[in-house]
C-alpha cells in the first residue's frame, strides 16, 4: 500500500514537471529567432561564412561535410571517440566469458539457418548490394549526401544480416567483440594519425592543406583537403562498423538461443 | 624545425593527444601482449604531465596560448586557449591521471576465462579517456568542443563506476540518467547562446554578449548552464548521483573520479560566468546570489550528512558536496579574493580528496576494510597510509600549514571585503563540523581497539606508496608555496577578468 502511494506521488511529480517544462517551452519559443530568418545572428555570422567560403576553402561541395570534417574536424574526432568508448565500455562491463573452443561449439550447434529458403536466398541478394551501397556512401560523403557514420552503419547492417540469417557453412566470417573493439581503436587512431601528418610538415593538427601528398596532386593544395576528408571518413567508417558489431556480439553471446528453441 | 620548437608550437594539443593515442591503441597492444597496453597508457600520461607543466612555464612567459586546430581562424574553426588558471587545472588533471594509472597497477582487473586481457585493456583505455575528456574540458576555447569533451568524461566515468563494486552498476545507471540531463542542459544553454550571437568561440561570445545585455535568451542560457554544470559538479540540490557513484566506483579509479571529475566542471562554470557573461549586470548578480545560496546550503548539508555515516567512502563523498559548495561560494563572493579562493580550492581539494581516496583504496587492497569502525590502530600496520590520511584530513579541516587553510583564508578575506558576514560564519561553522567528522576517523585510527588477526606481509607495493606520498607532499607544498603561485600566476590572470 505504501509502495503504491509513493508511486502515485512520483507520477504526480513527473506530470507536474512535464507540464511546467512544456509551458516554459512555449514561452521560450517566442524569444528564439524565427526559423529561416536570414537576419538572425545564428544565420548571418559564422554560418554565412561557411556558405560563402566552404567550396573554395575545402573543395567540398557538401557544406555539411566541409564543416563536419574540416572546419570542425576536431569535434568529429572526439565524437568518433565517444562511439569507440561506448563499445569499449560495453565490452569491459560485459567481458567475453567463454573460451574459444566453447565459442566454436556455440556457433556449430546453431547449425541450421534462422529463416527458411526464402530468407536464405534473398539474403544472398541483399547483402552485396548493402555493402556496395555502404562503400558508395563512404566515398560520396564529400560530394553529396553521405559520410563515414552512415557508411559504417550500413556495413555493420550487412554483417548483422550475415550473422543472423545463414547457416554456419555459408557465413562470411565472425568478428568477435574484442577483435572488433581493437579494430575500432585502430580506425579512430587512423583519424588522429591523419591529423598528425600535417604537424610533421609544418602545419597544425588536422590542417589538411599541408598533408604530405603534394607529389600526387599537382593541381593545388585545395585538392589535399579532399584527400584529408576521405581519410578521416575512412577512419570513422571503421570505428562505427566495428563498434556496432562489437555491441551486437556482446548481446548475442549472452543470449541462449537453444533455450528459446526448446521453449517453443 | 627542431624537436624543441615542435613541442613548443603544439604543446596545448599534445597534452591531450598523447593520452588519446594511448587510449586508442591500448586494446590493440594489449591483444599482442598482456601488459603492453597498460605500459603505453602510463608512458603517454607521463608525457602529458611533463608537457602540461612545461606549458605552464610557457604561459607564465608568453601570456595566453592559442592553438588553432586545422589552422582555421576562430570563430570559424576551433581553438584551444590556455591561460594561467586553466593551465593550472590542466597540469592538475594530468598529474592526478598519471598517479592514478600508476596506483591502479597492483589491482589486477582480470576476469574469468581465457580473455583476461580484455578487462585490463578496457580499464586502462577508459582511464586514459577520462583523462582526455577532463584535459579537453579544461583547455577548450570553444563552447561546443567543451560539450564533446564533457560527453567523453561522462561516458568513461560511467564505465569506471560500473566495473566497480557490487552496487557499482546501479550507481552508474543513476549517474547516467542524471548526467545526461546535465549534459543536455549544457547543450541547451550553448544552443540559446548560439541563437543569440551566432558564434561558439568563447572569446567571440564574450565580445558579442557585451552588446546584448540582459536579453531573455542570455538569461535562459545562464540558467541552463547553472543547472548543467551544477549537476556535473554535484552542487547541493543537484548532487543526487554523487554519494553512490563516489562510494561504489572501482577502488583504483575512485581517487580520480572523486578528486577531479567534479572540479573541472566547476572550472567550466567559472569560465562561463566570469570570462563570457558580462558579470556586472543586475541579472548576473541574482545568479551569483543563487549559486552562493546553493553552495552555502551544500556546505551545511554535506558536513551534517557526513557525520551520520560510518562507511569511509560515504563520509568522503558527502564531504565532497560540502567542499564543492566552497568553490560555488567563491564564485558568489565574486571579487578577486573570492575567485582566487575558488581556484585554490579547486587545486587543493583535488589533491586532498584524491589522497583520501588513495588511502581508502589502499585499505581495501590490503585488508578489505570499508568501515571506519574497523580502523583500530591501523597506523601500526600501514604507517605511510596513515600519515597521508592525517595530512589530507587536517588540510580538509583547514589547519594552517596545509593547502586547505589558504583557500579558506582567501574565501574569508573576500567575504569580509564584500561585507558578506553570513558566508564567513558558514565557513567557520563548517570547518568545525568537518573537524568533528575527521576527528571521529582519527579516534578510530589511533585509539580504536586493535584487531589482532591482521597479517603482516610487508609494506604496500611502491606503485601505491608513490602516489600516496606525492599527494601528501603536494598538499603541504601547495600550502607552503601558495603565495608565489598566487602572485605569479593566479592574480595576474584573474585581474584581467575584472579589467574587461
Amino acid at each position: 500500500m505504501k509502495y503504491k502511494k509513493g508511486r502515485k506521488r512520483a507520477a504526480f511529480g513527473l506530470m507536474l514537471t512535464i507540464v511546467l517544462t512544456a509551458m516554459a517551452g512555449l514561452k521560450v519559443g517566442s524569444f528564439l529567432p524565427i526559423v529561416g530568418d536570414h537576419n538572425s545572428p545564428a544565420n548571418s555570422y559564422v554560418a554565412n561564412y561557411y556558405i560563402i567560403h566552404a567550396l573554395e576553402d575545402t573543395n567540398s561541395p557538401n557544406i555539411v561535410t566541409a564543416v563536419l570534417a574540416d572546419y570542425r574536424g576536431f569535434d568529429t574526432l572526439f565524437e568518433t571517440c565517444v562511439l569507440f568508448l561506448a563499445g569499449l565500455v560495453v565490452m569491459t562491463i560485459l567481458p567475453p566469458q567463454i573460451s574459444p573452443e566453447q565459442r566454436k561449439r556455440l556457433v556449430k550447434v546453431d547449425n541450421h539457418s534462422f529463416g527458411g529458403t526464402v530468407l536464405d536466398s534473398s539474403f544472398r541478394l541483399v547483402v552485396p548490394v548493402i555493402m556496395i551501397y555502404g562503400i558508395y556512401v563512404l566515398f560520396h560523403g564529400e560530394v553529396s549526401l553521405g559520410g563515414g557514420f552512415q557508411a559504417g552503419a550500413l556495413l555493420a547492417c550487412a554483417y548483422l544480416l550475415d550473422r543472423i540469417i545463414p547457416s554456419f557453412d555459408n557465413r562470411l566470417g565472425v568478428l568477435w567483440e574484442e577483435k572488433a573493439v581493437v579494430l575500432a581503436g585502430i580506425g579512430t587512431f587512423f583519424y588522429a594519425f591523419t591529423g598528425m601528418l600535417p604537424m610533421f610538415c609544418g602545419g597544425k593538427f588536422l590542417e589538411f592543406g599541408k598533408l604530405p601528398f603534394g607529389i600526387f596532386l599537382r593541381e593545388g593544395t585545395v585538392q589535399l583537403h579532399s584527400a584529408g576528408i576521405l581519410m578521416v571518413e575512412l577512419g570513422v567508417t571503421l570505428c562505427v562498423m566495428a563498434i556496432i558489431i562489437s555491441i551486437l556480439e556482446v548481446v548475442l553471446e549472452r543470449t541462449d538461443f537453444e533455450e528459446w528453441r526448446k521453449s517453443e | 624545425m627542431s624537436w624543441f620548437g615542435f613541442l613548443e608550437a603544439h604543446a596545448p594539443l599534445l597534452v591531450i593527444l598523447f593520452p588519446l593515442c594511448g587510449g586508442l591503441l591500448c586494446p590493440f597492444l594489449s591483444k599482442i601482449h598482456g601488459t603492453w597496453g597498460k605500459r603505453v597508457v602510463m608512458v603517454c600520461l607521463f608525457l602529458s604531465v611533463v608537457l602540461s607543466i612545461w606549458q605552464l612555464v610557457l604561459v607564465h612567459e608568453q601570456g595566453v596560448l592559442h592553438y588553432w586546430l586545422g589552422n582555421w581562424r576562430p570563430p570559424y574553426g576551433i581553438e584551444l586557449a590556455i591561460d594561467g588558471v586553466n593551465g593550472l587545472v590542466v597540469a592538475l588533471v594530468s598529474v592526478i591521471s598519471w598517479l592514478t594509472a600508476l596506483y591502479s597497477s597492483p589491482f589486477e582487473v582480470v576476469s574469468k576465462g581465457s580473455k583476461g586481457w580484455v578487462r585490463t585493456a578496457g580499464y586502462y583505455s577508459i582511464l586514459a579517456f577520462l583523462s582526455v575528456g577532463l584535459l579537453g574540458m579544461a583547455s577548450a576555447g570553444d563552447a561546443f568542443n567543451l560539450y564533446v569533451f564533457m560527453e567523453i568524461t561522462a561516458l568513461s566515468g560511467y564505465g569506471l563506476i560500473a566495473i566497480g563494486e557490487e552496487k557499482g552498476p546501479i550507481a552508474a545507471f543513476r549517474y547516467l540518467l542524471t548526467g545526461t540531463i546535465g549534459a543536455s542542459m549544457y547543450l541547451l544553454g550553448v544552443g540559446f547562446l548560439y541563437a543569440a550571437t551566432g558564434t561558439l568561440n568563447m572569446t567571440d561570445l564574450s565580445i558579442r554578449l557585451e552588446t546584448l545585455g540582459d536579453s531573455p535568451l542570455v538569461i535562459l542560457a545562464a540558467a541552463c548552464l547553472v543547472v548543467g554544470f551544477g549537476i556535473k559538479m554535484a552542487l547541493f540540490p543537484l548532487h543526487g548521483w554523487q554519494p553512490a557513484a563516489h562510494s561504489y566506483a572501482h577502488p583504483a579509479a575512485d581517487p580520480m573520479i572523486a578528486g577531479i571529475m567534479i572540479k573541472v566542471p566547476a572550472y567550466g562554470m567559472l569560465r562561463f560566468f566570469f570570462y563570457i557573461f558580462y558579470e556586472n549586470s543586475p541579472v548576473m548578480e541574482l545568479f551569483f546570489q543563487a549559486i552562493g545560496i546553493m553552495g552555502a546550503l551544500g556546505i551545511l548539508f554535506g558536513s551534517l550528512k557526513a557525520l551520520r555515516y560510518s562507511a569511509y567512502n560515504k563520509i568522503l563523498a558527502y564531504s565532497s558536496i560540502g567542499q564543492v559548495g566552497y568553490i560555488a561560494m567563491g564564485f558568489a563572493i565574486g571579487n578577486i579574493y573570492g575567485l582566487m579562493g575558488a581556484v585554490l580550492h579547486i587545486l587543493s581539494h583535488a589533491f586532498m580528496k584524491t589522497g583520501l581516496f588513495y588511502t581508502s583504496g589502499a585499505l581495501k587492497y590490503k585488508y578489505g576494510i570499508h568501515e571506519i569502525t574497523s580502523f583500530g590502530q591501523i597506523y601500526k600496520d600501514m604507517p605511510t597510509t596513515a600519515t597521508a590520511m592525517v595530512v589530507c584530513a587536517l588540510s580538509m579541516v583547514g589547519l594552517p600549514p596545509f593547502a586547505g587553510f589558504f583557500s579558506k583564508w582567501y574565501l574569508a578575506m573576500g567575504a569580509i571585503e564584500n561585507g558578506q558576514y553570513l558566508y564567513v560564519a558558514i565557513l567557520i561553522l563548517s570547518s568545525l563540523l568537518s573537524a568533528i567528522y575527521f576527528f571521529r576517523i582519527f579516534e578510530e585510527l589511533f585509539m580504536g581497539k586493535r584487531i589482532e588477526e591482521r597479517k603482516k606481509d610487508g609494506p604496500l607495493p611502491w606503485q601505491m606508496l608513490l602516489p600516496l606520498g606525492a599527494v601528501a607532499a603536494a598538499v603541504i607544498g601547495l600550502g607552503l608555496g601558495n603565495s608565489s603561485l598566487v602572485s605569479e600566476l593566479l592574480k595576474p590572470t584573474l585581474l584581467e577578468v575584472f579589467l574587461v
